[in-house]
């Protein structure tokens, strides 16, 4: 097993795909990140960064690390399909439930590549602009430590959960819309209108770890809108693997055992 | 089926008595070339088959001697997706021989080869032959079968037709392996109307 993750790594690592999710990744945060430290204690934007809040809602640009690992994740397993490759994989590993494992446990770790990726970013930036503004740090170094913990579990589980998504609807092209379009839109719509659920949805649970508040990942009319409190640190973790257990079990049991031609 | 991608609705596949599910160490039994497309468009030849070794437990110095075998050295560092149909077959010849396997299973390998490759191939699995190993060719150019193989199994809509050395089919080369065959299958399917 050991073998077959390194291989589905070698595999992540010589595709330029890996590499522009993950330029794209740190992009997006770090021009997030900007406009959200620029906009900091001025009228109408997030509290300044003197405060937790302020900061915080700069590293909550880490998001996109979060959106974009998913990504990375669902193209782990579509590829396959879409470039003909299952054919040489399944020949070489002829068992197929463990090669899903494999592409997810090698998920997991590029996702907390981005993960780490991405909260460096984000916190550099908000850490620039604190110290470039004369103010004090307001998050204490445990609790920054432990967001980070947070956010590369997030990212790494969220692209598990990628991974066995990818396998399901085997087309790329749906599969990463579907990620765009569940984490950007669905999860917020679910979110805004029913507030109670907000925290058990996967895409928001991965960003509480990182010390976001439930509404803080949301994009439209419902960001920053106040919710319940998000779940304790192990249970968003545990809703998470749970979620990519489910996603590669089902995705075992029916796709994956097509025939391939 | 033989390869355990596709599912029969009955029977069984077995190579050397055992399903290839259950082989143990699969790449360094069969090496097969089945389809010219399916390499990661994106991935150069080299890195391909790097991932084919680290997979298949080949020593990596093998990349090197089977990208010089299948002529490919110049282009071992250029991405796939600008090979050609050519290009792409001798580079799936590449990846099926790096592990060394016992039996090779290939689909139509003279597509897209040029007549210099097609010559280049005959010679290839003639001495991959003489060394031991196993090669199984399905193609529908019998002009070039004849020239390369020893057995012959014809199919033909699923069922099998008949089963024997080139030489006996061909009637010690008095008749040719295109008219056997076209025979052959008018027979059997007046034999059993469709």
């Amino acid at each position: 097993m050991i073998r077959l993750i390194g291989v589905e790594l070698l595999k992540l690592r010589t595709t330029r795909l890996t590499y522009g999710l993950l330029a794209t990744a740190a992009t997006l945060t770090g021009a997030f990140a900007v406009i959200e430290a620029a906009r900091a204690g001025s009228g109408g934007g997030p509290a300044p960064l003197s405060t937790a809040s302020g900061l915080n809602d700069v590293i909550t640009a880490g998001i996109w690390a979060l959106v974009l690992a998913t990504v990375m994740g669902v193209t782990i397993s579509s590829g396959e399909f879409r470039h003909g490759t299952a054919t040489l994989t399944y020949l070489a590993t002829p068992h197929r439930g463990r090669v899903l494992t494999a592409k997810a446990v090698a998920g997991a770790c590029a996702g907390a590549v981005f993960g780490l990726a991405g909260y460096i970013v984000a916190l550099g930036v908000g850490l620039s602009f604190v110290a470039a503004r004369g103010y004090h740090v307001a998050i204490g170094d445990a609790t920054l430590v432990r967001y980070a913990i947070g956010h590369i579990v997030g990212t790494a589980l969220l692209a598990a959960i990628g991974v066995g998504v990818g396998s399901l609807v085997r087309s790329q092209l749906a599969g990463v819309i579907g990620v765009f379009a569940w984490t950007i839109v669905i999860e917020s719509i679910l979110g805004g209108l029913f507030t109670s659920i907000r925290p058990y949805l996967p895409y928001t649970a991965a960003s509480t770890l990182s010390g976001t508040s439930p509404g803080g990942s949301a994009f439209g009319p419902a960001h920053g809108l106040a919710g319940p409190s998000p779940l304790p640190f192990a249970a968003a973790a545990a809703l998470l693997a749970g979620l990519a257990i489910v996603f590669c079990v089902v995705a075992a049991r029916t796709t994956v055992a097509r025939d391939v031609t | 089926m033989l390869l355990g991608l596709v599912r029969p609705d009955a029977g069984t596949a077995t190579i050397n008595g055992r399903p290839y599910r259950d082989t143990e160490e699969p790449l360094h039994k069969v090496g097969a070339v089945l389809e010219a497309s399916s390499f990661h468009p994106g991935r150069t030849a080299r890195n391909h088959l790097r991932v084919q070794a680290m997979v298949g437990q080949a020593d990596p110095s093998r990349i090197d001697d089977v990208l010089d075998l299948v002529e490919l050295t110049g282009a071992a560092d250029r991405r796939i997706g600008g090979f050609s149909l050519g290009m792409r077959q001798r580079l799936g010849l590449a990846t099926a021989l790096l592990t060394d396997p016992e039996l090779l299973i290939l689909d139509e390998p003279a597509n897209g080869l040029d007549p210099e490759g097609v010559r280049w191939l005959r010679d290839l699995l003639r001495g991959l032959a003489a060394d031991g190993a196993t090669v199984l060719v399905s193609s529908h150019m019998l002009a070039e079968v004849a020239q390369t193989v020893d057995a012959v199994v014809i199919l033909d809509h699923g069922r099998l037709i008949t089963q024997s050395s080139l030489a006996e089919l061909t009637a010690g080369g008095t008749v040719g392996l295109e008219e056997a065959f076209l025979g052959l299958t008018r027979d059997s399917r007046q034999e059993v109307p469709r």
